[in-house]
């Protein structure tokens, strides 16, 4: 049984033929095995439900428990606990048990029996969500209920809604065309918001460290539940195949001519899918195209200059961000964990991987001003690439949102910090200021899997990250392997992932977004497609792999809750053809799924160990 | 109050294994959070709480599964599932539709329960029924991601079931080589029993055979109260408030139990004398508070005269046939596969 750290070999070898991905059966006997070792109920773990077989018992007396409580509250107990407590992470039973009795039992005259069993609710943090935990409102429930009303559904008639101060989330309002007058001076003191000019450095060379390239194998307790998520490959066929047959053929048979090396077959058949491409209709004849184009440049050795234009990557992403769901549930599910780990604090840092044009930020401002006790001074470090131009473009970003967070009388600190990759980083460049002081947060959204493709850089990044001694990491990355050995398995994959993502576009109301991010994920295609070695850096790959790596690393799961979860779900029905889009909890995890596929996972991270944090 | 709850708990651990306890009481507490009062449904709790499972294209003890889109206008989704062979044991993914190979390849459309408010297609609960089922059948099987009550009340779910009958009888990649037709077996468990029974009916009288039905616990039921509601309301898992609320969101507003949806052979309904219905294999459990109901819908078959096999489970609860820790999911497992390959 092969596991696959992709980090290993970023250059294939393009005579391998075609052989076994790199999981299979093999895999399922070896978790199930591992499960049994943690004395997981077997039959139980295939349904979705982590229970000890020697907890059974406690279990089942916890939920005799909650049913006589549940029979003697008023209608309102059982109201409170579907509407307002926020639940966590389900397939672990005896903590959601648990911390539904809290909840409807006050501590105070609580069975102690009943509690002592769930210090051994081992693996993640049984944190119970109280009732007030604040949410992110960036909603215009107005909209939904109108949307449903018409339509006749009844399933947004929620008593508690009203209590939610719902606005639209921050986009073009924010950043929009009309132009901003722009200060690049910082305040005088007295006013609270203060831009520190960016920092620019070089990126280090010399050689990575050859060490921590090969982790160890996880340990058993990381993996989830006896199903082998590892290596599971979803697929949704939105197209009926009798029309498209044809065309993904030919592809295939394409992308195993490259792979085989033989280029004058290849040649050949890239011009036909051209061809079978023009008579196909809608979303498969534009992934086709951009499929084909990607394998020409493979054939042809013209590989697409990396990177981007800046300001021209900038405007993709935009359209991106404003078409469809993906980027705003990224931003939204980040959001909402980040919220809850900075409940308490007066003093907070948010340290963004991503930092783009910053658009996850207002919304995250508004839900801290909005805080009961008043807003944390917030602090925020974005991280970006450098610009072509001569534009400062990470000090733009930052006086926008400064003004921004003058608006909302939220105190405002920011630093853009330049970097050619995040490996590049150090502690030192960051101005960490003590923990007890100040609460950091740091954020990635579709960052991390372009440091795969340099040897070591992954684990740079984690070492820097525990150096932060983060309250919280966010992650979000696309849900797919396109990171395996074998080029023809990524073709593949790639293939049926962006199929999927291009179907859910179709449904955009303006095309010209819908035509902007189509190229937006044109370069993505190609850099699977075309690149190799350290050029190919969309080098996605699944929770499960992430999960791996990061549990090596020492971090520890935090469970996103129903709270999230639900927001995300409303966050999704404003999009036109929102129907098909679906989130989807795993075992803490949000994801955000295309008719039942899933696209996109948000996960939030803490240090496993929080003292050893220095020595790394 | 609490006394007479402390006995039924106690009966109910008493036949069932204790984690088949421990999964339907879960169930059973998490819908109680999930139905309200008023008639609407907490569909976003319930979304989060149910454990899914995505398809797979890496078989897993020899069978793979994908998701089809079959009607992009209602978003119906069905879930397939096929047996890897021994001469492609890793399916490749642009021969997904890779024409069956046997002479007969019988094709089960599987309907899921949930009293038509709950579960999925990818619940994980249906998901492992249904490979099991390809296994224990031969069979590729079809699982239909059916529209839910209370936002999609009667007739959504009979109207996705014939949807997705049509697709699956136009495919010709499920044609048995011996009579290029599809070997079409209807199949579900509760309101999947129920759905499956409906969308036979609907076959039949369109012309398109259906080979069999079988039908788990199906939900069926009607205004009178029977005396097996009676006397097991609230003793294993169920209770007729329950019962009732479900039916309340799922027939149209202001019908009552006597509808034919829910009560086929009642005082609404239509006698199948005549019309070629398919064979029927009827599983009910003893200690299910419906099974007077059920019992009634098998003697409606047999007056009929249509070919119907009733298995009765005397000790057995719902849901006996999520995990194979009983004698019950054996017997059963054994008889659908009777069922099935006697015609093969």
């Amino acid at each position: 049984m092969k596991r696959d750290h992709n980090h290993l070999q970023p250059n294939p070898d393009p005579s391998s033929l075609r052989g076994a991905p790199s999981t299979g059966k093999a895999k399922v006997w070896d978790e199930e095995s591992a499960q049994q070792d943690c004395g997981m109920d077997e039959l139980l773990a295939v349904l979705g439900y982590k229970v000890k077989t020697s907890d059974m018992a406690e279990v089942a007396q916890k939920l005799e428990q909650l049913e006589e409580v549940m029979c003697n509250v008023q209608d309102d107990g059982i109201s409170h606990l579907a509407s307002e407590t926020v639940h966590y992470n389900p397939s672990d039973l005896s903590t959601w048990l648990e911390s539904m009795l809290s909840e409807l039992n006050p501590p105070s005259t609580f069975d102690p029996f009943g509690a002592a069993g769930t210090a051994a609710a081992a693996l993640d943090d049984s944190f119970l969500g109280p009732a007030e935990s604040s949410t992110l409102t960036t909603l215009d429930f107005d909209n939904i209920n109108r949307k449903h009303q018409k339509s006749g559904q009844q399933i947004f008639e929620e008593a508690s809604c009203s209590d939610y101060d719902l606005k639209a989330i921050p986009g073009k309002a924010i950043y929009s065309q009309k132009t901003q007058p722009q200060t690049h001076d910082s305040s005088s003191s007295s006013t609270p918001t203060n831009v520190k000019s960016e920092k620019r450095f070089k990126s280090t060379s010399g050689p990575p460290s050859p060490s921590d390239i090969f982790p160890p194998p996880p340990p058993p307790a990381a993996a989830s539940y006896g199903i082998p998520t590892a290596s599971t490959r979803p697929v949704v066929l939105v197209d009926s195949q009798e029309n498209g047959i044809r065309l993904v053929h030919a592809l295939m048979a394409c992308a195993e001519a490259v792979q085989q090396n033989n280029l004058n077959l290849a040649e050949a058949l890239v011009k036909q899918i051209g061809f079978l491409a023009i008579s196909q209709a809608g979303a498969m004849r534009k992934v086709a195209t951009y499929f084909a184009e990607a394998l020409a440049r493979r054939i042809y050795r013209f590989y697409p200059q990396n990177p981007l234009d800046h300001s021209f990557s900038d405007v993709l992403h935009m359209h991106f961000y404003e078409t469809c769901p993906y980027l705003k549930f990224a931003h939204f599910t980040a959001n909402q964990a980040i919220l809850e780990a900075f409940e308490g604090k007066k003093r907070v840092h948010v340290i963004d991987f991503s930092m783009n044009q910053g658009m996850q930020w207002p919304a995250l401002m508004q839900a801290l001003a909005l805080r009961v006790g008043g807003p944390p001074a917030f602090r925020l470090t974005g991280i970006g690439p450098p610009s072509h131009d001569n534009s400062d473009h990470l000090q733009e970003v930052g006086c926008k949102l400064a003004q921004f967070a003058k608006k909302i009388h939220v105190e405002f600190e920011y630093r853009g910090l330049v970097a050619n990759s995040l490996a590049d980083l150090d502690a030192s460049m960051l101005d960490l200021r003590p923990s007890e002081v100040e609460a950091v947060a740091v954020n990635s959204v579709f960052e991390l899997h372009k440091l795969l493709a340099r040897p070591g850089a992954i684990d740079k990044v984690f070492s820097v990250v525990k150096q932060m001694k983060p309250e919280l990491v966010t992650i979000v990355e696309q849900e797919a392997n396109h990171n395996g050995p074998v080029f023809l398995d990524r073709f593949t994959e790639s293939l049926h992932f962006y199929s999927t993502l291009f179907d859910s576009l179709e449904g955009s109301v303006s095309s010209q977004d819908k035509v902007m991010s189509e190229v937006y994920l044109g370069k993505q295609i190609c850099n699977v497609v075309a690149c190799e070695g350290v050029d190919r850096i969309e080098r996605h790959e699944s929770l499960t792999q992430w999960r791996n790596r990061l549990s090596t690393a020492g971090f520890s799961p935090v469970h996103l809750g129903s709270n999230a979860f639900k927001q995300a779900s409303m966050l999704l029905a404003l999009f036109a053809g929102g129907d098909g889009y679906g989130v989807e909890e795993n075992n803490g995890c949000l994801m955000l799924g295309w008719h039942n596929r899933p696209l996109i996972t948000t996960s939030a991270w803490k240090l496993t160990n929080k003292t050893t944090a220095i020595s790394q | 109050m609490a006394g007479s709850n402390e006995v039924n708990l106690n009966e109910c651990k008493m036949v069932v294994p204790l984690n088949t306890w421990v999964l339907i009481s879960s169930f059973k507490l998490a819908y109680n959070l999930l139905r309200r009062p008023d008639g609407t449904f907490n569909r976003h709790l319930a979304e989060f709480l149910d454990r899914k499972v995505p398809a797979n294209l890496n078989p897993v003890d020899g069978v793979f599964s994908f998701d089809v889109l079959i009607d992009r206008a209602t978003g119906l989704l069905c879930r397939i599932y096929r047996p890897a062979t021994a001469e492609e044991p890793e399916p490749n993914i642009v021969e997904l539709e890779k024409p069956v190979v046997g002479d007969v390849v019988p094709v089960i459309i599987f309907f899921h329960g949930g009293s038509f408010a709950h579960s999925s297609a990818n619940s994980a609960i249906y998901d492992t029924l249904c490979r099991r089922l390809v296994g224990i059948c031969k069979a590729v099987v079809v699982s239909v991601n059916y529209r839910r009550a209370p936002e999609n009340r009667y007739p959504c779910a009979y109207d996705d079931g014939w949807t997705a009958f049509k697709w699956v009888n136009s495919r010709s990649w499920l044609q048995s080589r011996k009579d290029s037709k599809v070997h079409i077996y209807l199949a579900g468990d509760s309101s999947g029993g129920n759905i499956a029974h409906h969308v036979a009916a609907r076959a039949v009288e369109s012309g398109i055979d259906v080979l069999g039905n079988i039908l788990l616990n199906p939900m069926f039921g009607g205004q009178e109260r029977t005396e097996s509601e009676k006397r097991l309301d609230g003793k294993y898992f169920v209770t007729l408030r329950d019962r009732d609320w479900y039916w309340r969101a799922f027939l149209p507003e202001g019908e009552n139990r006597d509808h034919p949806a829910c009560n086929p052979f009642g005082p609404n309904g239509r006698s199948l004398e005549g019309i070629k219905f398919p064979k029927s294999l009827v599983v009910v459990a003893g200690l299910d508070l419906i099974q007077d109901w059920q019992l009634a819908y098998v003697e409606g078959l047999r007056k009929a005269g249509k070919e119907v096999k009733l298995l009765y489970m005397e000790q057995a609860t719902i849901g006996f046939y999520l995990l194979p820790n009983n004698n019950h999911f054996h017997t059963v497992m054994d008889e659908i596969s009777e069922f099935v390959s006697s015609d093969c």
